[in-house]
């Protein structure tokens, strides 16, 4: 008996039944893997919320629009920030009259009474208690700033919220992952009860029934990769076309250029390689069920 | 060369039988005979290696197929094939899948193109040249085990335990097999076969036999040259030589 003759076994005697649950595999891949690149590029509502929160460093009246600009590009520098952007007195005055119009008259008494400030936004997936603090007491060591604004009394119930959208998020993928084992399990246990005359042929001529859950393991786990990448490659396409037609998407799911992200791309081969494990893991354990039922 | 050393079994709180002794030799035909119920068939699976029985054992060169090392069974059990007389179809194959069944047993080493070539050969000498594409379930017995045979012969056994395949087969085919056997036990296969009654012709050759427990063994005269084995079997000798 040769090994490599038994890893194509399914596709040998029962070609069309297994390329039919291979098209339907695919189908299930795909749309799971639409559902972990949106968890992963947004984090659950990490992301979201990231885009909404900010920390307002109030500066001096006296800090030039130079200065101003030098010490957001220095806030800017920091791990955790993902953008920290100037706003000169005149700005600040115009944005203040956009959310108060008619208090015009204020300015009338003496000039511009606002000062300028720096608005910084965290990276989604350093929005934490500990990263909040690391820039605020950063911010409030500078002299130039007069007064950190970063929501403390609500910052805990937000970072409360981020916990269990992403636990939910994830839990219900998680839930999502487990009906596709189980999904899987039927049908390898479905090929494998209409393939038993065969496996029984087969084991009386002396070819081991281990060898041949082995083999057709191996096989699922072989043919279930590129089925994976195949499916993260058409997920991504679609959420790449959704993110350009919708921009507005950007503010839950994050830019297109995260697709092609360092971390994204091994994330998602840790998640075709889960696939393949769960493929495997779904033949053997359909074969098994399939054999208790003879 | 297969041994049996006294072997038994218990059935049904009873003795079936018990202290069964035969030696069935490289390149032998033997034909075991004995009325229906009497263990034939379990007997055959023991030979093979895929019942163990109740009492005694078997041993193929020198080794125990049951209490041997994995290896050597593995090989044997690979080594054999067994055609029955009745063999259910539920998956509803057709000739061919029958084929591709038996070159996944013997480890996929032979070429597709190949395979479909041998199979053509196989069916053609058993009397099945255009069965290819027929269904298992609607063949005649005789043409079920035809069928089975010439697909298991793909694989190139060296030990062949067909289990009432001659009487299957029916008479217009009978002597066909006959010759069909003598070649292949001439090149060194080992046939053992089960039947309840010895076919008439064979039986001036085959004498008297030797009685092992509630069986008579009947061990069918190989001829020495391949003439008078060509004269019996018509197409079946050479076509026989060519699948070893």
């Amino acid at each position: 008996m040769s090994g490599p003759s038994l890893l194509w076994i399914d596709w040998r005697l029962a070609g069309r039944s297994t390329v039919r649950d291979l098209l339907f595999r695919f189908v299930l891949v795909s749309a799971a893997s639409f559902a972990f690149l949106v968890l992963l590029l947004s984090g659950g509502s990490a992301r979201f919320l990231a885009s909404r929160y900010a920390i307002t460093a109030v500066l001096r009246t006296t800090v030039s629009p130079g200065e101003g600009e030098g010490l957001a590009g220095k806030v800017a520098a920091l791990p955790p920030v993902r953008t920290a952007v100037y706003k000169d007195p005149e700005t600040a005055w115009r944005e203040f009259l956009l959310a108060y119009p008619g208090l015009d008259s204020l300015r009338s008494s003496g000039g511009n009474p606002l000062p300028g400030y720096i608005e910084v936004r965290l990276r989604p997936e350093r929005l934490t208690g500990a990263d909040v603090e690391r820039v605020t007491t950063a911010l409030r060591s500078v002299s130039h700033v007069e007064k950190v604004l970063a929501g403390e009394a609500r910052i805990s119930r937000l970072l409360l919220v981020k916990r269990y959208a992403a636990a939910i998020a994830w839990g219900v993928f998680g839930a999502f992952a487990a009906v596709c084992l189980v999904v899987l399990v039927l049908q390898e246990k479905g090929r494998a009860t209409a393939l038993a005359a065969d496996f029984a042929f087969l084991e009386e001529r002396g070819v081991p029934a281990g060898r041949m859950a082995a083999s057709r393991s191996a096989a699922g786990a072989l043919a279930a990769l590129p089925l994976a990448a195949a499916g993260v490659l058409l997920s991504g396409a679609a959420l790449r076309y959704l993110l350009l037609r919708y921009p507005s998407l950007e503010q839950l799911v994050g830019p297109p250029g995260d697709l092609l992200l360092p971390r994204t791309m091994l994330a998602v081969a840790g998640f075709a390689l889960c696939f393949a494990l769960l493929a495997a893991a779904a033949s053997l354990l359909g074969f098994r069920a399939a054999r208790a039922c003879r | 060369m297969i041994e049996a050393f006294r072997l038994g079994i218990f059935a049904r709180g009873a003795t079936l039988w018990d202290g069964v002794d035969h030696a069935f030799g490289d390149g032998s035909v033997s034909v075991i005979v004995a009325p229906p119920s009497s263990g034939k068939t379990t007997l055959l699976s023991i030979l093979r290696g895929e019942r163990q029985p109740d009492a005694g054992d078997v041993v193929v060169s020198g080794e125990s197929i049951f209490r041997g090392r994995w290896a050597s069974i593995r090989t044997y059990r690979a080594s054999c094939c067994h055609v029955a007389e009745r063999f259910s179809d539920p998956a509803g194959h057709t000739v061919e899948d029958l084929f591709r069944l038996s070159a996944v047993a013997g480890g996929g080493r032979i070429p597709e193109g190949e395979r479909r070539e041998r199979q053509e050969r196989l069916l053609a000498m058993v009397g099945l040249a255009s069965a290819r594409d027929w269904r298992l379930s609607s063949l005649s017995a005789s043409e079920r085990v035809r069928a089975g045979l010439a697909a298991e012969l793909l694989r190139g056994p060296r030990y062949l335990f067909l289990d009432g395949v001659v009487a299957a087969a029916g008479s217009p085919y009978r002597e066909m097999l006959g010759g069909l056997f003598r070649a292949l036990a001439r090149e060194g296969n080992t046939i053992v076969m089960a039947e309840r009654h010895l076919p008439e012709r064979w039986a001036a050759a085959a004498g008297e036999g030797t009685a092992a427990g509630p069986f008579r063994v009947y061990k069918v005269s190989v001829p020495a040259t391949s003439m008078a084995a060509g004269e019996q079997a018509g197409q079946a000798a050479p076509a026989g030589g060519g699948i070893a």
